[in-house]
């Protein structure tokens, strides 16, 4: 290792440990948002509360954070995630999040503007660097390089399909479009980091997060067995326009032509897919620097220069420059329409001061509804507790209610509980049990013995005709069923893999010792 | 060659399009929400539906940011298209307007950076005049102070005693739209359930077909089985 090459290798530990800081810091934004909830409602000083990972956590912070002088300042000045973010009391937000705000809206909010100059500023002189240092989400996608290598060893080709860097640019430009058109934003949903963040909010926060585990495991997917890096290369709008921003960034990489043996070694390492030397000074580079690191002449630095200067080394003049030109004109032109179909909002301010309290916080259990119609009635199921607990009794109430008189149902109504079953025939627990009316509502208890999916199933007179109206019920936490299946069928294809791997390996080498013994062909098998 | 590459990126940009179309604008309405609610219960200072649906940027520095851990962020029960925007679910935790904070301005507001969400100043003409959530809605069936019991829990829960809620003989509750906000205290001091009283989102107002108001049931003096 040359000591240019030593040099660049620290700096490559750099990038990563920043990647991981910035990981980091969003863990911690997260934990002490939720500290702050816990702190606000006096429940860090109950054990009961302070359980799991989350506890532990919690406590640690406690430790340090009680301790501050003013410590709901400090927590206040720590919020949200990627897409916009309150760091030690500066607020930061991904310039895609402002241009998408601004499209879906129509209107200019100056706050969020302002919080897009630091990142639009870092962009404009040091180039994309947020996606090579920063974005936690380049750091996954360049993790799932290492599975391409694991699905090499079992013997399934990886897919390598080159796709074009410009489709980001008609990303952002449709993105942007749709976003002034139908009013509702995209890429908040889509966005790698944004995704990213919010998934980690999500699973420490206990809230749903079904649907950005699929967003982010198609991407995967599609980087693991069709396109190496396929989202930050050609799909990634934010990129997009962080490159559209790093134009005329003063910090790039140059080659030094006489040092350059052209021994290509730098084009299979660029994480962009781009040839460093012919293209070092394309918007896609975003000075990663590992190209630096791999290069055995020491012929690509970081030149810092003024943006006019850059001019000199263009020599080596892309072919597809013109064709890209295009989808990149395309997504400025819709980020200045952007500009142009926004007005400026209002703000608005008056002055008074507090004069009411209100402390008290009711204990009252939260109940889940479940809401049907038929005929003129408007029926609604609730069950106490909210979630049925499995092998605990449960309240279920039925309020059935005339839409047009108002008046509650008074008549008899049947009710009959049956257990579904994903494989094999539904069970009945309850056999079709008659239930008063009873202060206006129709009570009846019951029980859900396991974990799963149950209907509970009413059968009603509206009108002189008999009704059946099915309600399902979720008793426990059946996703713990579903992920034991799934566990085992992930397994099971493991397994095939692994046989399948062995045995073409096996063939090989047989086919190797066949053709050392004998000089017949090898065989395949 | 070319052609075939250009059909390439082609099938793959609108693929991608495609999909994150479907998660967001172009999405199906979702299944029906375990609620009775039509649309969901935004945040103090929400701006309209619609408006408030193309400022928020999904960042969750709202929920991150209220002290009561009301705002929640919601699931796919209301449609594709409000993932992730946060909400209020009364029943779960209503909105306690921050008091006992400290600070000047509802939490969710200031934290809010595209003004998705108002800022809104903590002084009672500030919150009247600013916050409109929902209205709450009795029902007179349901409600145990004009059965025969004598309750009152969801006077004692309002921020706004007296003007958004009025109490009557036996404890029997009255709104007044003028004045209520749709913080949702009352809906989750409710004792009753299915409960009585519920806030009616004010995006809500504008959807359902013009009707007459719930008659107010004649007062029904000494027990009536």
């Amino acid at each position: 290792m040359t000591r240019h090459q030593k040099k660049h290798w620290v700096l490559q530990v750099c990038r990563q440990l920043t990647r991981l800081t910035v990981l980091a810091l969003v863990v911690t934004i997260v934990y002490l948002s939720l500290y702050a909830h816990y702190r606000a409602a006096k429940a860090m000083e109950d054990e009961q509360f302070l359980d799991g990972v989350n506890g532990t956590v919690l406590k640690r912070i406690d430790q340090h954070v009680s301790e501050m002088e003013e410590p709901q300042a400090f927590l206040d000045d720590y919020k949200g995630t990627l897409w916009s973010m309150r760091v030690a009391g500066v607020d930061v937000a991904d310039p895609l999040a402002a241009a998408e705000m601004t499209a879906t809206s129509k209107a200019i909010h100056w706050p969020l503007l302002l919080s897009i100059v630091i990142p639009v500023g870092i962009t404009v002189l040091l180039g994309r660097v947020f996606c090579s240092w920063m974005c936690p989400a380049g750091l996954l996608f360049e993790w799932a390089q290492g599975l391409r290598r694991l699905l090499r060893l079992a013997e399934i080709k990886p897919g390598n399909v080159r796709f074009s860097h410009h489709n980001k640019y008609v990303l952002l430009s449709v993105g942007l479009l749709m976003g002034l058109i139908f009013g509702l934003p995209t890429f908040a949903l889509i966005y790698p980091p944004a995704v990213l963040s919010r998934l980690t909010h999500a699973v420490i926060f206990g809230t749903a997060f079904t649907g950005m585990v699929v967003v982010l495991g198609v991407m995967l997917a599609v980087e693991v067995f069709v396109s190496p890096r396929w989202w930050c290369r050609t799909m990634c709008a934010g990129g997009a326009l962080y490159a559209l921003l790093s134009w005329a960034r003063p910090v790039r990489v140059k080659l030094l032509r006489s040092k350059c043996t052209g021994c290509r070694d730098c084009e299979p390492v660029c994480p962009m897919g781009i040839y460093p030397v012919a293209k070092s000074n394309s918007i896609e580079c975003d000075n990663c620097g590992l190209c630096l690191r791999h290069c055995p002449d020491d012929a690509l630095v970081f030149s810092i220069g003024l943006p006019g200067e850059r001019g000199r080394s263009r020599d080596h003049k892309s072919p597809t420059r013109n064709k890209s030109t295009l989808a990149k004109t395309a997504s400025v032109l819709a980020f200045t329409l952007t500009m142009l179909w926004s007005s400026s909002a209002n703000a608005h301010h008056i002055l008074g001061l507090p004069h009411y309290s209100y402390k008290e916080n009711y204990p009252q259990a939260p109940t889940l509804e479940y809401p049907a119609t038929t005929g003129p009635y408007d029926l609604v199921m609730t069950s106490y507790p909210g979630k049925p607990v499995p092998g605990e009794s449960a309240n279920v109430a039925f309020y059935i209610k005339d839409r047009n008189t108002l008046a509650p149902y008074a008549q008899q109504v049947k009710v009959r509980l049956i257990q579904t079953s994903t494989f094999g025939s539904n069970k009945v627990l309850v056999p079709p049990t008659t239930v008063d009316a009873f202060d206006k509502t129709h009570k009846i208890s019951m029980v859900f013995p396991d974990e799963g999916e149950y209907i509970v199933e009413l059968t009603m007179d509206v009108e002189g005709q008999t009704e059946v109206i099915p309600f399902l019920v979720v008793a426990g936490d059946p996703t713990a069923t579903a992920s034991v299946l799934i566990v085992i069928g992930v397994g099971m294809v493991g397994f095939i893999v692994i046989v399948r791997a062995i045995k073409i390996k096996r063939a090989r080498r047989d086919a190797q010792r066949n053709g050392e013994s004998s000089s017949a062909p090898p065989v395949v098998a | 060659m070319k052609r075939r590459d250009f059909i390439k990126n082609t099938l793959a940009t609108a693929a991608t399009v495609g999909c994150a179309a479907a998660l967001g604008p172009l999405g199906m309405p979702g299944a029906p929400s375990p609620t009775n609610a039509a649309v969901p219960l935004r945040p103090p200072g929400a701006l309209d539906e619609d408006d408030f649906l193309s400022r928020c940027i999904r960042c969750m520095r709202c929920i991150d940011a209220c002290p009561n851990n009301t705002i929640v962020p919601l699931d796919d029960g209301f449609g594709e298209e409000t993932q992730s925007t946060p909400a209020i679910k009364a029943r779960r935790q209503a909105c306690m307007l921050c008091q006992g904070v400290e600070g000047e301005y509802l939490k969710c507001g200031e934290a809010c950076p595209t003004g998705a969400l108002e800022p809104v100043r903590k002084n009672a003409q500030d919150i009247q005049e600013k916050v409109d959530m929902g209205t709450a809605e009795i029902d007179f069936e349901l409600c145990y102070s004009y059965n025969n019991w004598s309750c009152g829990a969801c006077f004692r829960a309002c921020p706004f005693p007296g003007q958004a809620m009025t109490i009557g003989m036996w404890e029997r509750p009255q709104v007044n739209p003028d004045f209520c906000i749709g913080c949702g205290l009352c809906e989750r001091a409710c004792i009753r359930y299915p409960q009585a009283v519920r806030v009616k989102p004010k995006s809500e107002r504008g959807q359902t077909p013009a009707r007459k108001p719930a008659p107010m049931p004649k007062p029904r003096w000494g027990a009536e089985s």
